[in-house]
């Protein structure tokens, strides 16, 4: 087998995606997709940054039948896109709204209606075609390449798929709260239901009262793909709906209190998932059985040296897991922390090293670091940064930073301070800086 | 009071705010015609969300992004406070 169809079981008339006006069937989209990729640039790579889902695949699949590759950003700072659409010369984005990003080229996708451009037979893509390229932020600010074949996403589509028990072209519907140009997105909530043959709802649900509208516009078993943070919402918020038919989180890790509480609320399974964008989703755990995590079939983890590896057919060399593991005699393995470098808010994974670069390359910045404050029992931990720059304002930092970082990253609060507490050899502890900041909060002076 | 609050609601919603979310900043100090989230008070969906909550749990009111109207009950939060004032339940 050298190619995969575009897309899994559907024949023509079942609904492929839900948008907020109504169904999508296969056909339609196989259309929409013929169409765009015929009106898309010469180009060898695209930045999609279409808001619909719907839309968004329909841009991807377009992409990949010209033989283009489609770019996920870690972020969408302005410098962030610039810097990797320079990278991959004679890219251009695909955009549905009036924000063109500046410095580079806009394509505005227009909808055509219709299915006059059905293309009667289905498309295949080869299997070792580069269907999309995510980055991830290295520790010296510039945005790492991650290679994704076709092969190896529609491989993990079916691996996950056959792990939580779905069924081809069953009658099941994928709702998300994350996005999908985020590698846990893309595969969950967009390579998952379009390799079984699923409905895909096109929206991105925030508020509780969205998550509750979205599953109720949908029928069959209702999956729900979502983080802790959107979990934790929902139960707070005590939002009401039927008995959904599994939920799937990943992104940040699952406290099994609040799984327990959303199985509950929620009256279906909660099922993880542990990846990086690196080797993409790697296993599976019921949080409530366990802390445990269950590579999914065909993934295999192998010591090489002092650090772990993911190995797996689709991976064309071993991929290096980022996080600090134990695996045990049948594989299975469990997971203790980030390494030191390594930072995740709100299910945003970044090298703290990465920031700190970012944050001295801003005029007149002198001295400064980004530090993860003790965590507490809040819904999310922020970002604290101290910054050495004389003459410049908090306000003048956070706009530039703001240019240049995810804002999820943005330091809240940034202080401005006189000197780091550096050690004699220029170090930071992480022990120092936090008393630092504590010294800070209270008022207190320096000790320089 | 020099705070330029044009009702104890806005100035109840500063506090929320700045509780909420952890910011840096005195209450008083938030001009209630400044936009909250980009540029402004520099806020971002996570924000969004918690907020979500803290209205929903202190005024009963559930915001919904398919609220035709939802990005002007965010642009500012005398925009927000109004929108509470129509749709508090407690």
């Amino acid at each position: 087998m050298h190619d995969a169809p575009l897309i899994g079981p559907y024949n023509p008339e079942d609904v492929l995606a839900w948008e907020a006006d109504g169904p999508r069937p296969a056909r339609q989209f196989l259309s929409d997709v013929s169409h765009l990729a015929d009106s898309l640039p010469d180009r060898p790579a695209v930045l999609n940054l279409l808001s619909s889902r719907y839309e968004f695949l329909v841009g991807f699949a377009a992409a990949m039948l010209r033989g283009q590759v489609t770019l996920l950003p870690q972020s969408r700072a302005p410098q962030t896109l610039r810097r990797i659409a320079g990278d991959s010369r004679e890219s251009y984005c695909l955009t549905n709204q009036d924000d063109p990003v500046e410095g580079i080229e806009s394509v505005i996708v227009r909808r055509q209606g219709g299915i006059a451009g059905w293309p009667k037979r289905m498309p295949h893509i080869p299997l070792n075609q580069i269907a999309a390229i995510a980055f991830t932020s290295g520790s010296t600010g510039q945005p790492m390449p991650n290679r994704k074949t076709w092969g190896a996403l529609t491989a993990v589509a079916r691996a996950t798929g056959s792990r939580l028990g779905l069924q081809a072209g069953q009658q099941a519907a994928v709702v998300a709260t994350v996005p999908h140009q985020h590698m846990f997105g893309l595969e969950a909530s967009v390579m998952l239901p379009i390799v079984h043959g699923l409905v895909m709802h096109a929206g991105r649900p925030l508020f509780p009262a969205d998550i509750r509208d979205a599953l109720a516009e949908v029928t069959g078993k209702r999956i729900l793909v979502t983080t802790p943070l959107h979990l934790r919402a929902c139960v707070t918020e005590g939002v009401r709906v039927l008995p959904l038919g599994l939920i799937l989180s990943a992104t940040a890790p699952l406290s099994r209190s609040l799984a327990q509480e959303a199985e509950r609320h929620f009256q279906a399974e909660v099922h993880e998932i542990f990846g990086f964008a690196e080797a993409g989703s790697v296993a599976e755990r019921r949080t409530t059985e366990g802390d445990r995590w269950r590579p999914l079939d065909g993934v295999r983890l192998a010591q090489d040296q002092a650090a772990w590896t993911v190995q797996a057919a689709y991976l064309p060399t071993p991929v290096r897991v980022p996080d600090r593991i134990t695996v045990d005699a049948e594989g299975q393995f469990v997971v203790h922390g980030r390494e030191a470098d390594q930072i995740n808010v709100a299910g945003h994974r970044v090298s703290l090293g990465d920031l700190n670069q970012k944050l001295l390359e801003i005029e007149g910045v002198q001295d400064g670091v980004f530090f993860l404050p003790e965590e507490k029992a809040e819904l999310v931990t922020r970002l604290m940064a101290c910054v050495v720059a004389p003459g410049k304002t908090v306000e003048e930092i956070q706009q530039a930073l703001r240019a240049r970082i995810d804002p999820v990253f943005l330091p809240r609060p940034l202080l401005l301070v006189p000197q780091l507490p550096r050690n004699g050899t220029g170090k930071l502890p992480r022990e120092a800086l936090l008393m630092f900041a504590r010294r800070h909060a209270k008022g207190l002076p320096h000790e320089t | 009071m020099t705070d330029s609050f044009a009702s104890s609601l806005e100035r109840d919603m500063a506090g929320l705010i700045v509780q909420t979310l952890k910011l840096k900043v005195d209450p008083g100090t938030i001009d209630p015609t400044q936009a909250l989230f980009g540029d402004g008070l520099g806020l971002d969906s996570i924000d969004a969300l918690e907020l979500s909550l803290a209205i929903s749990q202190t005024y009963g009111y559930q915001l919904k992004s398919s609220d035709p109207e939802i990005k002007a009950i965010f642009s500012s939060l005398r925009a927000l406070a109004n929108a509470i004032e129509k749709n508090r339940t407690k």
